[in-house]
């Protein structure tokens, strides 16, 4: 399977999951993920689904926290004007939240689909013009070192006495200086290597080169059966919960 | 207009609202700061504005699809992107020469940066609303929901609670993320500015 399939198979699925779709809507919608999770992704798919679980947990209790503790009424209940219950509340704040788990999953499980490529790899191979793919790599490379930025600008400020390590009101203060420092270095270190670092190695064209995909076809293997597939799960989760009412 | 210099200008302004934007998510703040970047962008290639809205869109976008992985309610809110990109280019890139003015004029340079921010709050919070509330219910992971539960308690309808809570707190952000923005751009090396507009 390609990453431009595996992504496609994805985007279906997420905006699928955004038409609200019943309960057997919703059951083949997920019958699919899982099929997909256990053929294409297999034992990954487990650390994918922690993966998922572990960002919206924090956001669940968020939430639950919030409109079952706090407004204790779901929308639908204040949109009527009504009482409202903390327990429509929570049944709301769970299907969001579950909605949530899904979308993330299938997210983490195309990722995890192709755990074994580096970033390069895996943009190179993507459906997008080079200038995009260009931007994704720079952006990623740009995330590292702002992550290197940010450690060695925290370090000079500690040992200036500018910061503390432990927080404080003086951290509060000057946290503006360490903002500072870190865009100060990031545009260094990029000017560096604009101005004499790429140049000498030739690093632009050479990444050009290795991010033109020639003439490798969108869609290709495994692509042919998951494509169809996703499509017709689609238009059946549709019309699923339709058929059930009439 | 995509030159090196601005692809790498793009790339600084999608990882800098990716860096910022996901740790205020994490901390649940009731703010945002995850256009810095784009504001940014726009500022560094003042004064041409079409060039500044491209790469500050591009540089929003390029944000979303990273903080995606974090953030799961982010890429829903790409046209809020689209617009904070319009205003900032369209407004923001004006008040770029007194934003670099040096000395600074302290008046001068507040008034820009509290109009900038409250216009691009409100453009802001008007193209979010019917995400907040028809794609979300007004729920939303962001610590802004407390906003929108205190109105809500205070017996507000829905749509009111989540157009009176981006009101408030959108305008604050931005101004917020205006003067980051701003107080960046007077920082940034003249060079790196020629590079970019050159």
């Amino acid at each position: 399977m390609t990453p431009n399939g595996a992504f496609t198979v994805g985007l279906v699925l997420i905006a699928m999951s955004l038409t609200n779709p019943g309960p057997r809507g919703s059951a083949i919608l997920i019958a699919l993920a899982l099929a997909f999770a256990i053929i294409e992704v297999r034992g990954a798919a487990l650390v994918a689904l922690r993966r998922a679980a572990l960002i919206v947990l924090p956001l669940a209790l968020f939430m639950g926290l919030l409109w079952v503790g706090i407004v204790g009424k779901a929308p639908a209940e204040i949109a009527a004007g009504a009482a409202g219950t903390r327990a429509a509340a929570l049944i709301y704040v769970a299907r969001l939240c579950g909605r949530l788990l899904f979308i993330v999953a299938v997210v983490q499980l195309v990722i995890m689909r192709f755990d074994a490529l580096t970033p390069l790899q895996l943009i190179r191979a993507l459906a997008l013009p080079v200038a995009a793919k260009r931007v994704l790599v720079i952006t990623l490379s740009l995330i590292a070192t702002l992550r290197h930025a940010i450690d060695r600008a925290h370090i000079a400020l500690i040992a200036a006495g500018t910061l503390t390590r432990a927080a404080s009101l003086r951290n509060a203060v000057h946290s503006w200086r360490l903002i500072q420092a870190v865009w100060l270095s990031a545009v260094t270190i990029m000017l560096g290597r604009m101005r004499d670092k790429w140049p000498v190695e030739n690093t632009l064209s050479l990444l050009d080169r290795s991010l033109e995909t020639g003439s490798a076809r969108l869609f290709a293997g495994d692509d042919r059966i998951w494509l169809p597939i996703t499509v017709g799960a689609a238009i059946m989760a549709l019309i699923a919960d339709r058929i059930g009412a009439s | 207009m995509f030159t090196t210099p601005r692809l790498i200008l793009i790339a600084l302004g999608a990882a800098l609202n990716f860096s910022i934007g996901t740790v205020v998510y994490l901390l649940k703040l009731p703010i945002y700061l995850d256009s810095i970047g784009t504001i940014l962008a726009a500022l560094l290639l003042a004064p041409d504005r079409r060039a500044a809205f491209v790469c500050a869109w591009a540089a929003a976008w390029a944000s979303l699809a990273l903080s995606g992985l974090v953030n799961p309610f982010l890429p829903w809110f790409a046209m809020t992107d689209v617009a904070i990109a319009l205003v900032t280019a369209l407004l923001t890139v004006g008040a770029a020469a007194t934003f670099r003015a040096h000395p600074l004029r302290s008046s001068s340079f507040a008034a820009q940066v509290v109009l900038c921010g409250v216009a691009t709050g409100v453009v802001s919070a008007v193209v979010s609303l019917p995400v907040v509330v028809y794609l979300f219910g007004g729920v939303t992971g962001s610590g802004s929901a407390f906003l929108v539960a205190l109105f809500l308690e205070s017996g507000q309808r829905l749509m009111n609670a989540a157009m009176l809570s981006g009101l408030v707190n959108d305008p604050l952000d931005k101004v917020l993320q205006v003067l980051l923005a701003a107080m960046l751009y007077r920082v940034t090396p003249g060079d790196f500015i020629a590079l970019l507009r050159g």
